[in-house]
């Protein structure tokens, strides 16, 4: 009984917990301009995150060694360095961005300019980073975010026209005044959004943080192909909302507050609070998530202590470098940088980064010193290879799509 | 038994006793045995030894940056005898205990000059 509770309660965190400012920003923008015409990406996109987090967390649970270990261990120190410096640098901005959604969604509530609110949130952010148990701080966010089903109950008081969504979704080409680049350039963003590097570097690592052992396989695979699908479901109750209210209007999604709009529509004002607590609780779980990440690349790939299930004295570089980057990240919001613009650059990053991550992961599941007789199985190898040939195709993609259409133009 | 040093050693994770990380198998040294065959007798641990096998001008960087801090001028890497590792599986695992290696000079400096000045910093942990 208390074991199918923590297994529920992992899953739920995991739905919760899926979503970031990528999800919303890359669903909400893409559902305006193109219906859910870009639905299957989301599903590739999931099916992807499925396939890299289910190996992660298998090495992680049964050798105990999560992502920038084996990044180091496989590429060596030059390559890993550089493949740190990639990774550290998209993460941090992530952060930025996470951080900047945070403080839109304060703004929403306000009307305070939301860059006032950033020393306030990075404060917040540092504080929780500093004294809040791992767990706690899972929960608390991962089950919070749970109230983005709010997107789906809207989208059923919606004057949703299904078979209309259902059109779009089976006839996945540009409409109307869209081009093949900009369909490209969205295509490439939820995809990202979907399989953002960071995430599998929190869950490898938050496996070992809590001692995952191969008892605990079964809840790292509940939470991956229950819990990430289920995830995947709000990103695209964002992308439907947006594209039952705004794509007939011809109407592009360029703020945090317009991406609400829909379930301020069929659901008033109760609606709209639950949207923007919502939001809040994803992006500031997103915030912590990416900032651990952070202090988790580094500490990793130089071998220091990390973790917060140590006392911060006991990691000190590794808390040292959680404060910087949450440090970096506020300064990326001072820039003035719209928030929502920095995500779009962060999905870019990301996409051009996650080869180098996945590719040790996919090498080390198929090594028996590390993982045994549990190495992948024919199907997560034929997956896992099909998936390869995707990342590279996206990576290389994504930054001659970004200056084509001048990010989505 | 034969151990491939690029492959087994390198880059791998050490970590103590108690399963505490000690830091990564940044380089190794090795010595000629009395049979003319060369052999591991220690792995080396630290900045210092990791600048010099990265190499070029980003290693000296990370060499000089690890020198900067460190009260003697060229510090040695951390140095851990080839026989105190206990077993070899996907990381390393000594027979001792962390505290009875030195402590990399960052780690110490910072929890000195940062960490212990912040509330909160010996609690928590679990």
């Amino acid at each position: 009984m208390k074991r199918l509770l923590a297994v529920t309660l992992g899953i739920l965190t995991a739905i919760g917990g899926f979503v970031d400012i990528g999800d919303i920003v890359a669903n909400a923008e893409a559902g305006a301009r193109f219906g859910v015409a870009l639905a299957w990406v989301v599903v590739v996109g999931v099916v992807g995150i499925c396939v890299y987090a289910e190996m992660a967390g298998r090495v992680a649970a049964v050798s105990g060694r999560p992502v920038f270990d084996l990044v180091r261990e496989r590429l060596g120190p030059r390559v890993g360095l550089v493949n740190l410096a990639g990774s550290y640098l998209v993460t941090v901005l992530t952060l930025g961005a996470e951080m900047g959604g945070v403080a839109l969604a304060l703004e929403l509530v306000t009307s305070v300019h939301y860059l006032l609110f950033v020393p306030v949130v990075a404060f917040a952010a540092w504080v929780v980073l500093w004294r809040v148990r791992f767990e706690t701080m899972e929960r608390v966010f991962g089950l919070l975010g749970l109230v983005l089903v709010v997107f789906i109950v809207a989208l059923f008081r919606l004057p949703t026209d299904w078979s209309q969504l259902w059109g779009q979704a089976s006839h996945p080409v540009p409409a109307g005044d869209e081009n093949w680049g900009t369909y490209g350039f969205f295509a490439v963003a939820l995809f990202a959004a979907a399989m953002t590097p960071y995430e599998v570097f929190f869950f490898s690592s938050g496996a070992v943080e809590e001692r995952w052992s191969t008892k605990d396989l079964l809840t790292s695979r509940a939470n991956v192909f229950i819990g990430f699908p289920l995830g995947g479901l709000l990103s695209l109750a964002l992308m439907a909302t947006t594209a039952v209210v705004f794509h007939p209007l011809d109407v592009q999604v360029e703020t945090l507050g317009q991406t609400a709009l829909p379930v301020a529509i069929a659901l008033g004002k109760i609606g709209l609070a639950v949207a923007i607590l919502g939001f809040f609780a994803a992006t500031f779980g997103a915030a912590m998530e990416t900032g651990l990440s952070a202090g988790y690349t580094i500490a990793q790939y130089f071998g220091w202590a990390w973790g917060k299930f140590r006392r911060p004295r006991e990691a000190a570089r590794f808390h040292v470098v959680l404060q910087v980057s949450v440090l970096v990240g506020a300064i990326a919001l001072f820039t003035t940088i719209d928030p929502i613009m920095l995500t779009e650059y962060t999905l870019v990053g990301s996409a051009v980064v996650l080869p180098l991550t996945y590719l040790p992961i996919l090498v080390v599941a198929n090594d028996r010193d590390y993982l045994g007789n549990r190495v992948n199985g024919p199907l997560a190898n034929t997956l896992g290879l099909l998936y390869l040939v995707v990342i590279l195709a996206v990576a290389t993609a994504a930054i001659p799509l970004m200056v084509m259409t001048g990010v989505g133009g | 038994m034969s151990v491939l040093i690029g492959f087994d050693l390198l880059d791998r994770q050490i970590q103590d006793c108690d399963g505490q990380s000690v830091g990564k198998v940044d380089d190794v040294e090795l010595a000629v045995g009395t049979d003319g065959r060369p052999r591991v007798v220690a792995l080396l641990v630290g900045p210092q030894a990791l600048g010099r096998r990265l190499g070029g001008r980003l290693g000296r960087w990370v060499s000089g940056l690890a020198g900067r801090l460190h009260p003697v001028a060229h510090p040695d890497p951390i140095r851990i005898p080839y026989a105190l590792i206990a077993k070899r599986t996907s990381s390393i695992v000594l027979s001792v205990r962390r505290d009875r290696l030195p402590e990399p000079t960052l780690e110490a400096w910072l929890r000195e000059h940062l960490i212990d000045r912040i509330p909160g910093a010996s609690h928590g942990g679990q």
